[in-house]
């Protein structure tokens, strides 16, 4: 099970073998085949954490051996939305859960003029309203443009304690900031990093994670 | 030659075969660990451990090869194994090779044959451990490099040979012993033939080496040997009374071991009271909202099998991620990261220290997850399946890494454990094979109280097992689906 070391935000088991898969995907010297496979092992562990947090109705059906049995179902609908380009990496793992579910993006760029992250552009579902969000990005280091996409989301109606935020690693700075803003949207994670270097990187971090999935 | 039974049916039961072990006289090292085990063990299932051992004695040419022969093809039990005598001739040096082209070496002394490797094959596969027996050549006078045959898991072993009921270790060992009378003249006869058609001898040197040495051997060494034994069969073409009357007594032998089997295998699920989620070796998967919606859809008959098929799949990553969660650290070390951070002392795991076995046809269902956590996993496979009229588990064939020993963590991966029966003898394999007890971790998505108590109770609760849903006993009342293999039938879309 997981932990919630603060408010609103679950960390997965700190077992040997997260640490472990943890161990390689920061190792700069990890291949990138590998990169992928174990980052998305952790994904995948994310987004079943994240799923675990929905609501679910009784439901009765009847087994083959013509028995009732009483269980659940799951209740409402849910979306992903990655934020282009480092959280469409995550998609894989949700789809590798719910197969046909409907994907969102939002681009959101550091404007050189200001240095402050800019909105490029959003596709959305229409009734995003009425379903749990599943909010994509793998790294939360100071929250800048993980703020600016849940705003997106809320002011197309999606209601805060509906929307779970699914990310590798992250920074206590980054979970300060953004819980300040929205202090009832859940954070899901599995790693809490010491903190940021002047860069305003992760650190340890474990380098650029688009780069390190998509190109070199 | 492996006789194997066609009254069989899917089923999840160990088999008799029985493989006990005993840390004497192994050719395998066990562990310290692995021994006070199989010591606890022994105190639990002693019956069925041991295959039935059948001795077959007789004078060169009485035909005890056929009595043999006949004995089992008619006792019908999966793993009978025929095992000759002559296969443990003594390799000749170079001198004696001459000798015994010349025709003038005894082969018919006693101690023409390597008792010794020959009682410790016997012991060994008494033990329940994969046994390694030599072949001879008669031509070559040797062994045969390089050419072995390995035995494991015999419900019943036939040693057959003139000696068989020689060695008064080899007595001892036995739980029938049978000698075939015959006429020398008779045996002559036979001789000559074989020995001329079949193993490129002239017809001198045959009579010559039945003068020189069968016929005195036979006298003075073989013919007190009848007195070992507890039948002895008649030579005549028409024995089929004696013969019949013989596999009548063994069969109703091994039915007494069978039942013996199946009482032990019922008190190993009443043994202890402690409430299940007391063990701590069970790890149960937790009762999430996840859970409990997947195992709805799995259990509803409406599910088309695509959406089962992936279902399972997703419930199989999250168990076997479960399983894998204490993997031990490999090492500790310095990485940096591509942002220039050095990690001292980062824990780092060796995913490759991971095998896996799985019982076929239900462990297969959970081969598809498996390759997605562990995708070069060695992988082992084990077929175990019932008698369809006594339920009494049998091993019908094992395929295991090698080495399998030296993995961290072995997975045992069976879909439903309903008696449990399969799962034991499954574990047994893997002891058998050197494997400690400590690195096996059973995975299973669907088990019965009582089937995991049987588990439990037969190995000291020391197997960790990490099941999806455990059926209770009360549960099981209302429950009959959980008595029912439908995971895999569904799962590969024929029953």
């Amino acid at each position: 099970m997981s932990s919630e070391p603060f408010n609103n935000v679950y960390l997965l088991p700190q077992t040997n073998q997260l640490i472990g898969l943890y161990t390689i995907i920061r190792d700069k010297n990890t291949t990138r085949p590998n990169f992928i496979f174990y980052a998305d092992r952790i994904i995948r562990l994310l987004v079943e954490e994240g799923l675990n947090h929905l609501p679910v109705q009784d439901l009765t059906i009847e087994t083959d051996t013509a028995e009732k049995y009483e269980g659940c179902s799951f209740m409402g609908k849910i979306c992903g939305v990655s934020i282009v380009r480092a959280g469409e990496s995550m998609e894989q793992g949700l789809r590798d859960c719910c197969r046909s579910v409907r994907i969102g993006k939002i681009l959101i760029q550091r404007d050189e003029e200001t240095a402050q992250p800019k909105l490029f552009y959003e596709k959305l579902p229409e009734d995003i309203a009425n379903r749990y969000v599943f909010l994509l990005d793998p790294m939360l280091a100071t929250g800048g443009s993980a703020m600016m996409a849940t705003d997106v989301l809320i002011k197309r109606g999606v209601k805060p304690e509906r929307i779970y935020f699914l990310n590798l690693i992250c920074s206590k700075e980054g979970i300060d900031n953004y819980r300040a803003q929205f202090p009832d949207v859940k954070i899901v994670t599995g790693a809490i990093d010491k903190g940021l270097d002047k860069n305003k990187y992760l650190v340890p971090g474990l380098g650029d994670f688009g780069d390190r999935y998509y190109c070199i | 030659m492996p006789q194997v039974n066609h009254r069989i049916t899917p089923s999840d039961t160990p088999s008799g075969s029985f493989y006990g072990t005993s840390e004497e006289g192994s050719k395998i090292q066990l562990n310290k660990e692995n021994v006070i085990i199989e010591n606890n063990r022994a105190k639990y299932l002693p019956p069925w451990t041991t295959p039935y051992i059948i001795g077959v004695a007789g004078p060169s040419g009485s035909g005890k090869t056929s009595v043999a022969a006949k004995i089992v093809s008619s006792i019908n039990v999966p793993w009978t194994v025929l095992v000759s005598l002559d296969n443990f001739y003594k390799p000749l040096a170079p001198e004696e090779r001459l000798q015994a082209f010349k025709n003038e070496y005894d082969f018919d002394h006693p101690s023409a044959i390597d008792l010794d490797l020959a009682y410790e094959c016997i012991l060994s596969l008494k033990e329940g451990r994969k046994t390694t027996i030599p072949v001879y050549s008669f031509i070559e006078h040797n062994r045969v490099p390089n050419k072995s045959i390995n035995i494991y898991g015999a419900s019943v072993i036939v040693l057959e040979g003139i000696y068989a009921l020689y060695d008064k270790r080899l007595l001892d060992l036995m739980d029938l012993k049978i000698f075939v009378d015959a006429d020398s003249d008779v045996c002559l006869a036979r001789r000559l033939s074989r020995d001329i058609i079949h193993r490129g001898r002239d017809l001198q040197g045959c009579i010559q080496q039945w003068q020189k040495f069968v016929k005195p051997n036979a006298d003075k060494y073989l013919s007190p040997t009848m007195q070992n034994s507890n039948a002895i069969v008649p030579s005549l073409t028409d024995n089929g009374v004696a013969v019949d009357v013989i596999i009548n007594h063994i069969k109703l032998k091994l039915q007494s071991k069978s039942e013996d089997h199946l009482k032990e295998l019922i008190r190993l699920g009443s043994a202890s009271t402690m409430p299940l989620g007391d063990y701590k070796s069970v790890h149960e998967l937790d009762a999430t909202n996840q859970v409990l919606s997947i195992n709805t859809m799995l259990l509803d008959k409406k599910l088309k099998r695509d959406d089962f098929v992936f279902y399972f799949d997703r419930l199989a990553s999250i168990i076997l991620t479960k399983a894998l969660d204490d993997i031990p650290i490999f090492e500790k070390r310095d990485i940096v990261t591509p942002n220039g951070v050095t990690v001292t002392d980062s824990a780092a795991c060796n995913f490759e220290q991971i095998a896996a076995v799985n019982l076929i046809r239900s462990g297969d269902c959970f081969v598809h997850s498996l390759k997605n956590t562990v995708p070069n996993i060695s992988l082992g496979k084990l077929l175990i399946q019932s008698d369809s009229q006594t339920g009494e588990p049998q091993l019908h064939c094992e395929f295991l890494p090698s080495g399998i020993e030296k993995y961290d963590r072995v997975l045992l991966m069976e879909a439903q454990i309903i008696t449990g029966a399969a799962m034991i003898m499954a574990i047994q394999v893997l002891l058998d094979h050197a494997v400690s007890l400590k690195k096996i971790k059973v995975v299973v998505y669907l088990a019965t109280e009582l089937g995991i108590r049987r588990i439990i109770n037969a190995f000291h609760d020391r197997v960790e097992i990490f099941v999806g849903t455990i059926i209770t006993r009360k549960g099981i009342a209302h429950s009959n689906w959980a008595k029912t293999r439908f995971v895999d039938a569904k799962y590969f879309g024929c029953k």
